[in-house]
């Protein structure tokens, strides 16, 4: 599906991709993880076609840059930094569906109810007064309403809410087995429970190309249960953004998660380890 | 082309929206209203009167401010979005170079020509319903005229912008390029001529190869079919293209150089990194 020889990427005198080579075949999910700087975005905008390079690149057989529109068509991209647009987000659902052949207004109205973001509710605003986790929705769904093969997410859950990331992460595992992924992230405890492969870049480098066992669990609802020693006004508000329910006068809270998301919660809960009483996944 | 209506479509909408539309939109129609306001269809010169001297002196204010104004709205567009990051969001999906080069052109040429067109018509109109004698050819061929001379800075425009990497960069080359243009109406090129240093034919073609000294004596030509008024080059002018050749030139060249320098920026926008 994508296929890499000897990619290289200058900036004048400095090095970004150094003589790369990888291959990436289809169905396979993998966290493109690094510093700043190791060269991610850089590889990325190569397989979108958007820079000029050293060495072979083919996606879906075709060169990149040449075949930009045949290729851009079966791919999304989801960037980390929403860009300042100012039209509307009812010109921004328009204009992101004609210029598919698979996306349709309807199918992005769809996509954005399912990760909670009300589109008709916002369709007269400027893009730009949407706050971050709604711009990062809405990306979203433009994105999976093209229905790629390939999806180019950089810092896909950064910006979003538990509710909405839940919702992403049922979508990904449960509709998009066969699509593609390459998943940018500083951290691969964001997107591992997603993932397949790993690859770490190091000065335009690839440093590790490892195999992960996807999680069998990430694509189900994780019922859990926790009692606090100490309940306090951090842990109830930590559980309140879960949406998790008190029970038993606040000493108990009980609620619901995504498997993807179970590193995510641990590492949450991770803050107030020395106030937990007992704690139950199920 | 579809792709390129839509990406035209979206640059259209979002300009209007933006607050330099409205300054340029109010610069040109309100220079209409107050001209009228000052009563200068009442005036005369060089024997011109009524919505005649009203058009002669639009077309002189256009000279002016129009090149300046088209470079400094036009000059952002491409480095501008690329600065933001909209330039890689949008050509993530499947846009074609050209669609989104030309899309963006399109609307520019949209946004810049239908104000100054329409203060035009509105002169017009006004000219009607105070029963003064409406001189067609006068307003037909510049119309013309500023259709030309708009696309041209257009494409001086697109090229500044597909070329710099910063805004601030292309904001200096386009005030740069418009002063230098400026310079060689006048004061350069009589500067020359004084001290005698080159023969008089190579001034005035030099001279015309600044689309805005082109645009300026095409529009004395229509009311003063002799160039009376711009001294001797005069008789090179007439005597080398005659009336009808020139006034085709003063439409066909500044045309031309648009689609050159729009050309160049596209080759220029295509051919290397995008960001």
């Amino acid at each position: 599906m994508i296929s890499i020889e000897n990619l290289t990427k200058k900036f004048g005198k400095a090095i970004v991709l150094d003589r790369l080579n990888l291959k990436v075949e289809k169905g396979e999910r993998i966290a493109l993880i690094g510093q700043n700087g190791a060269g991610k975005t850089t590889l990325i905008r190569v397989l979108l076609g958007h820079y000029l390079h050293e060495g072979s690149v083919s996606v879906f057989g075709f060169n990149p840059r040449k075949n930009r529109v045949e290729i851009l068509d079966r791919i999304g991209f989801v960037p980390q930094l929403p860009p300042p647009i100012q039209m509307t987000v009812e010109e921004l659902v328009s204009f992101s569906a004609a210029t598919s052949r698979i996306s349709t207004p309807e199918k992005i109205h769809d996509h954005a109810e399912n990760l909670g973001l009300d589109i008709a509710e916002n369709s007269k605003k400027t893009f730009q007064k949407l706050s971050g986790g709604m711009k990062q929705k809405l990306l979203i769904s433009l994105a999976l309403a093209r229905e790629p093969e390939i999806l180019v997410m950089d810092e896909p859950a950064a910006n979003l809410d538990p509710q909405g990331r839940q919702a992403f992460f049922l979508y990904l595992t449960r509709h998009m087995q066969n699509t593609t992924m390459l998943l940018s992230s500083h951290r691969v405890d964001e997107v591992i429970s997603l993932i397949t492969r790993i690859i770490e870049l190091d000065f335009g480098k690839i440093m590790r190309d490892e195999l992960v066992n996807p999680q069998e669990s990430a694509g189900q609802m994780l019922d859990c249960k926790i009692s606090f020693i100490n309940p306090n006004d951090a842990t109830g508000r930590a559980m309140e953004n879960w949406n998790f329910q008190a029970i038993n006068g606040g000493l108990e809270f009980e609620g619901q998660f995504i498997g993807a998301d179970k590193l995510r919660f641990l590492t949450e809960l991770s803050h107030f380890a020395n106030n937990i009483k007992k704690l139950k996944i199920d | 082309m579809k792709t390129l209506i839509q990406v035209a479509k979206a640059d259209l909408r979002e300009s209007v929206r933006a607050k330099w539309f409205l300054i340029y939109s109010l610069v040109f129609g309100g220079s209409i209203v107050l001209l009228f306001a000052l009563r200068i269809t009442e005036s005369k010169v060089l024997g011109f009167t009524g919505l005649s001297r009203l058009l002669i002196t639009y077309i002189q204010l256009c000279v002016a401010v129009l090149p300046i104004l088209i470079l400094v709205s036009t000059v952002r567009s491409v480095v501008g979005d690329r600065e933001s990051n909209i330039l890689e969001y949008f050509l993530s999906m499947p846009i074609s170079l050209g669609a989104y080069f030309w899309g963006k052109i399109m609307s520019k040429f949209i946004l810049i020509f239908v104000p100054i067109f329409l203060a035009l018509i509105g002169a017009i109109l006004w000219g009607t319903i105070k029963s003064l004698t409406i001189p067609w050819s006068i307003a037909g061929y510049y119309s013309l005229l500023l259709a030309t001379l708009s696309w041209c800075f257009l494409g001086i425009g697109m090229l500044i912008s597909a070329v710099v990497k910063r805004q601030e960069w292309g904001l200096g080359l386009s005030i740069l390029i418009w002063l230098v243009l400026l310079l060689f109406i006048d004061v350069i090129l009589i500067g020359l001529m004084l001290q005698h240093k080159i023969i008089e034919g190579v001034i005035v073609g030099i001279s015309l190869l600044n689309p805005m000294m082109a645009f300026r004596t095409g529009a004395v030509l229509l009311f003063d079919p002799e160039l009376t008024a711009i001294g001797p080059a005069s008789f090179v002018i007439l005597d080398e293209m005659g009336h009808n050749g020139f006034l085709s030139f003063t439409l066909l060249y500044p045309f031309f150089l648009g689609w050159l320098f729009a050309g160049l920026g596209y080759h220029r926008f295509r051919k290397g990194d995008l960001f």
